[in-house]
């Protein structure tokens, strides 16, 4: 297996209409932001990943086939992904599959969704009337876990302000609450009880790009004094959705995928070895869900480290410092955004939302009725650990 | 016989076009036909990247046509509701006059013996244009453009958004065994199917398998079910408006787990019990629809299966399981 | 269009990844069976007779397309069919068959894992395709005109016929080899369903679905006599619009089959995935296919073409030469316009 690691990331404004460009030009915006980050031209990228949610959000069949030339894939391999809402990280894993198969040196991952040209909810509902919508889907995986860990209600309150404190320190997310406090959230309307309005996510066009590339590429980068995010362990799991006993609030492939990637990335103690994290919180009890089925929290305890303050930026376990999926969530990107802002994060990259001396990051996303994860480990050198 | 169920995937797609689509439409309103520089070329419909490096062009957008040749053609003998003309008419390559590369549109001749490589043709505009492909009706034979009817005039502000409407009817089969569960509630009995290898159960019908041992489950596979149960977990919807949208009060929708059995019916109608009485361990029984009633026979999440149109407080008092609220499959 | 290659034709790892074997089901023109319903069917036939259960695999990727489906995530519910219980590996493409392959072929790659099952699957009959293949145009320009499929087939028709690769009598020998059915002057005698392809230029509309079984080096020598190796790999795409490509060339084919290997050897099959007649005789022109080469011996996807699994199946017949003795065969598979994204696979046989 070749070695493989991030040495550019890009990601688009993001906004609930960004009226102002075409389909071509919302993913231009991140993939020149990510080729500008890495030193490269389109001419430098031998295989496009292109990766979305459902075409039917925009109403575009195959997308790949009308970007691929907008994304300068012509002559080029231009692949698509598609695994529900995990499907940005996928697009990362398929994207670096190429280079650590052999088969191409420096791939580039796109993923997005302009999820204001059609409506999600409808989308959703496949058309139908009494769609439930994402949040009737997980509230009542929410009310689970509230009821088995016996979580205090702030918890959710908490999540909410801290990812929305951490967005305005990211220039590109999309929602900025200057006012955001426990009380706002508190106060906001229930969504879907037991998730209110401002404990969800918004729906919002952009776009992410990622530029990996083969171990001399990377080490080429490094010599630059461009430090490149090393990929040390990658996974995925599905699992299948409906039948009894299934539990959704502590999904065995999500443990399972945990566990692969940290066996792969030679993390034996991943609440010391893991500096921070970006996980996929489209409602912000997934944040103390999603700890505990990480292994960063024991069973039932993870609210504890959001109410510590732990998963703040400067806390002991810092998640989504960059405003995470509750900030920002152009669907199909939203993972690709999870895997890029991670590598960020060791890369010394980050801005405002950098945490300090991070090394080693964890990126996850998930996907349909919490049956799809995929997760990726990057570090700031192939062996952190010694 | 296998039934088969009909629907329409339909919704109205606001694009938005960016500067040069957007340049591109707003010059169709005005009955003007642009292209962009592209090296020593020009291309139309303009673009804002090479097609083959997918370097940025700059946005030198030049007029071209209106008139132009027809390069190659085919016939559309029968039109779809999707195509321009509702008439027989020629889909062509019409490489406008200034122009490198052709444009695909509609040439509108009557027949297929009037049309022919090297044919000139002009645009036929609609009266009312809104910046959109089809402001160009079709292309007809001749040097001259024409107006459809009286020239409404251009909108008189830039073009950023279009509609495109996409509409699509599909027919789905319905699996025997789903028909076979609906049926099932017209006599009031509610059934599952019962996976030889694992024994777990599952309702409805219209997934018809173990999906942990990935196996087909038939007719044998049958098992009688309870229909009282408890109310493990449940959703409270704030509906939010789209098209195709039937709901505009907070609905909910609930988790039934079957007396003495592992099954969980998910997301389903509750009935004679308001949204904001509803909590974990109240027990209810299956509503069904008088024998007369009809029957909608789609199942979908959160529909009525047949005849169980969902499911009602039994009076029974609450039951207490701390587990209970975990059974949402 | 400049070909643009900066990559290796091979793998730098050196893993052998076989086709083991492959099962197909319905691949009628409408079946009653549900999209997850047929891939329980294929799967289950694809693994049984190689002494494998579900639980044997370590990766699967299935490639499916909502709007073939009529469901957004429809590929979800297909979890059902591949037994993710205990969890899996596993991904989707929303692609045709050929691209799960490929991205499991990646996957092997990385060595840590022995088999895979890839699949390809689609209900045609669902929906009406001269209104759901608009939609994978431009969305601007294009789709809005209900520009379909099989206009810009008779449009690359028209080009393909004017370079003088193809006429409308070689088309109609195209359709009789690959159907059986009729001679050239009564298939001449037909109408136009868009000058100058007829009913029988067309492909016909099937439902199905397409499993495939991966294995890597000694665990595939274990499971079979004769694995059929890949030893070639390769897809690539063109710019989208049909308007700006030369139409009587197929550039994406060209560097897929260079990459792949095939300008150093040849195959004695190809299972192209040719939907119409011209296409069969423009991609035999550009892969430099001689007589001696047995073209779609299936019967392409003139005969059947289960979309989403067309090109997987073509890939599994090329395996089938391979297993029955052969030496080397290709498989080809294409998606979008005109060709403008095409796949080569070529697999080979050891003594």
């Amino acid at each position: 297996m070749i070695p493989c690691a991030v040495v550019g990331v890009g990601q688009t404004h993001h906004k609930s209409r960004r009226r102002d460009v075409s389909f071509g030009g919302l993913v231009r915006e991140a993939v020149f932001r990510a080729l500008d980050d890495a030193r490269m031209t389109m001419a430098d990228i031998d295989a496009v990943v292109l990766g979305k949610a459902p075409d039917l959000f925009e109403g575009v069949m195959k997308p790949e086939l009308y970007l691929s030339d907008a994304l300068g894939a012509v002559g080029k391999p231009m692949f698509r992904v598609h695994t529900a809402g995990s499907v940005g990280g996928t697009t990362g894993l398929v994207a670096a599959s190429h280079v650590r198969a052999g088969k191409h040196r420096t791939v580039l991952a796109v993923a997005f969704e302009k999820q204001s040209e059609g409506n999600a909810q409808f989308a959703l509902g496949s058309g139908r009337g009494a769609s439930l919508g994402a949040g009737g889907s997980f509230a009542p995986f929410v009310r689970a876990y509230i009821h088995r860990s016996g979580a205090p209600e702030h918890i959710g309150w908490t999540v909410a302000v801290k990812d929305r404190l951490n967005a305005l320190k990211n220039p590109y997310a999309h929602l900025r609450i200057e006012d955001i406090s426990i009380e706002k959230v508190r106060d906001s309307p229930m969504m879907w009880d037991p998730i209110r309005y401002l404990e969800s996510c918004p729906s919002s066009d952009g776009a992410c790009a990622v530029v990996i590339t083969d171990e001399e590429g990377a080490r080429a980068a490094a010599a630059d004094n461009r430090p490149p995010a090393w990929i040390l362990g990658m996974s995925s799991r599905s699992e299948a959705g409906g039948f009894p006993g299934r539990d959704p609030v502590r999904p065995r492939a999500c443990l399972q995928c945990a566990d692969d990637v940290y066996q792969e990335a030679g993390i034996t103690n991943p609440r010391e070895q893991i500096d921070v994290a970006e996980l996929y919180v489209p409602f912000s009890w997934h944040e103390p869900i999603w700890l505990e089925a990480h292994a960063l929290a024991d069973e039932g305890e993870g609210w504890q480290l959001v109410d510590k303050g732990d998963t703040e930026i400067g806390g002991r376990l810092p998640i989504n410092p960059s405003g995470g999926v509750l900030s920002t969530n152009p669907i199909g990107a939203s993972g690709l955004l999870r895997f890029a802002e991670a590598a960020n994060q060791v890369r010394g990259g980050a801005g405002e939302h950098q945490v300090d001396g991070a090394k080693v990051a964890l990126g996850m996303a998930y996907g349909a009725q919490s049956q799809y994860f995929s997760m990726w480990i990057v570090a700031n050198s192939l062996q952190p650990f010694h | 016989m296998t039934r088969f169920v009909e629907s329409t995937i339909t919704f109205p797609y606001k694009r938005s076009l960016g500067p040069v689509t957007g340049a591109f439409m707003t010059a169709l309103a005005d009955k003007r036909i642009l292209g962009v520089r592209s090296g020593s070329g020009v291309l139309v419909p303009p673009m804002e990247w090479d097609p083959v490096s997918g370097a940025e062009l700059a946005a030198e957008l030049v007029e071209v046509g209106p008139a132009g040749t027809v390069e190659a053609w085919t016939w559309v003998p029968e039109p779809t509701e999707a195509h321009p003309l509702d008439r027989p008419f020629a889909f062509a390559f019409i490489r406008l006059d200034g122009a490198s590369v052709p444009l695909l549109h509609a040439v509108d001749t009557g027949s297929p013996a009037a049309v022919r490589a090297g044919m000139r043709v002009a645009p036929r505009w609609r009266g009312r244009r809104v910046g959109h492909i089809t402001d160009i009706a079709c292309f007809v034979p001749g040097e001259d453009a024409q107006v459809d009817g009286p020239d409404a005039g251009a909108p008189g502000q830039p073009v950023e958004l279009m509609d495109y409407t996409a509409a699509v009817t599909y027919s789905t089969p319905v699996p025997e065994m789903a028909d076979r569960a609906v049926a099932a509630t017209r006599e009031r009995r509610l059934v599952g199917l019962r996976c030889p290898t694992c024994e777990r159960v599952y309702v409805g019908g219209d997934r018809p398998y173990c999906p942990v041992d990935a196996l087909e489950l038939g007719p044998d596979a049958e098992v009688d079910l309870p229909t009282t149960g408890t109310l493990t977990n449940f959703i409270v919807v704030e509906p939010v408006r789209y098209p195709g949208q039937t709901e505009t009060e907070p609905f909910a929708r609930v988790f039934v787990l079957l007396d003495d059995t592992e099954v969980v019916l998910t997301y389903q109608p509750v009935i004679d019990l308001p949204v904001h009485d509803i909590h974990v361990g109240v027990r209810v029984t299956a509503v069904w629809a008088p024998a007369d009633a009809p029957v909608d026979t789609f199942s979908g999440i959160g529909r009525p299966m047949g005849s169980l149109l969902g499911w009602t407080p039994s009076g029974e008092p609450d039951a207490h399981d701390p587990d209970l609220v975990n059974r949402i499959y | 269009m400049t070909a643009t290659s900066t990559s290796t034709s091979q793998p730098r790892t050196s893993t052998d990844i076989a086709v083991i074997g492959w099962a197909q089901a319905a691949i009628e023109r409408r079946t009653d069976q549900n999209e997850t319903q047929m891939l329980m069917s294929a799967i289950t036939d694809a693994l049984t007779p190689l002494g494998l259960t579900r639980a044997d695999v370590d990766f699967t990727c299935l490639g499916s397309c909502d709007y073939i489906t009529g469901q957004a995530f429809s590929f979800v519910a297909n979890l059902d069919a591949i037994g993710a219980w205990p969890p899996k590996r596993d991904s989707h493409v929303e692609m045709d068959g050929a691209w799960a392959l490929y991205e499991a072929w990646l996957r092997l790659h990385e060595g840590d894992i022995e088999i895979a099952v890839v699949t390809g699957s689609g209900r045609s009959s669902t929906g009406d395709p001269s209104l759901i293949y608009p939609m994978e145009m431009d969305p601007y320009v294009l789709a809005p005109l209900g520009a379909d499929l099989v206009t810009f087939a008779a449009l690359q028709a028209r080009a393909v016929i004017a370079a003088g690769l193809a006429d409308e009598r070689a088309m109609a020998e195209v359709s009789i080899r690959s159907r059986g059915k009729g001679t050239v002057d009564e298939l001449l005698a037909g109408e136009y369903v868009r000058e100058p392809l007829r009913r029988h230029d067309l492909p016909p509309i099937t439902d199905g679905a397409v499993a495939m079984v991966l294995a890597t080096g000694d665990r595939a020598r274990q499971l079979v006599e004769r694995p059929a190796y890949i030893t070639g790999f390769d897809h690539r795409t063109e710019c989208h619009n049909p308007a700006l490509r030369r139409l009587d060339d197929s550039p994406s084919t060209r560097i897929a089959a260079r990459e792949a290997g095939l300008d150093d050897r040849g195959v004695e099959v190809a299972e192209l995935q040719a939907s119409f007649t011209h296409e069969e005789l423009l991609l035999r022109h550009v892969l430099d296919l001689g007589d001696d080469v047995s073209v779609n011996p299936s019967g392409g996807a003139l005969r059947a073409n289960p979309i989403m699994a067309t090109g997987l199946a073509r890939i599994g017949y090329a395996a089938d030469h391979v297993f029955a003795g052969g030496t080397r065969a290709l498989g080809h598979a294409t998606s979008g316009p005109c060709l403008q994204q095409n796949l080569i696979c070529v697999l080979e046989g050891r003594s």
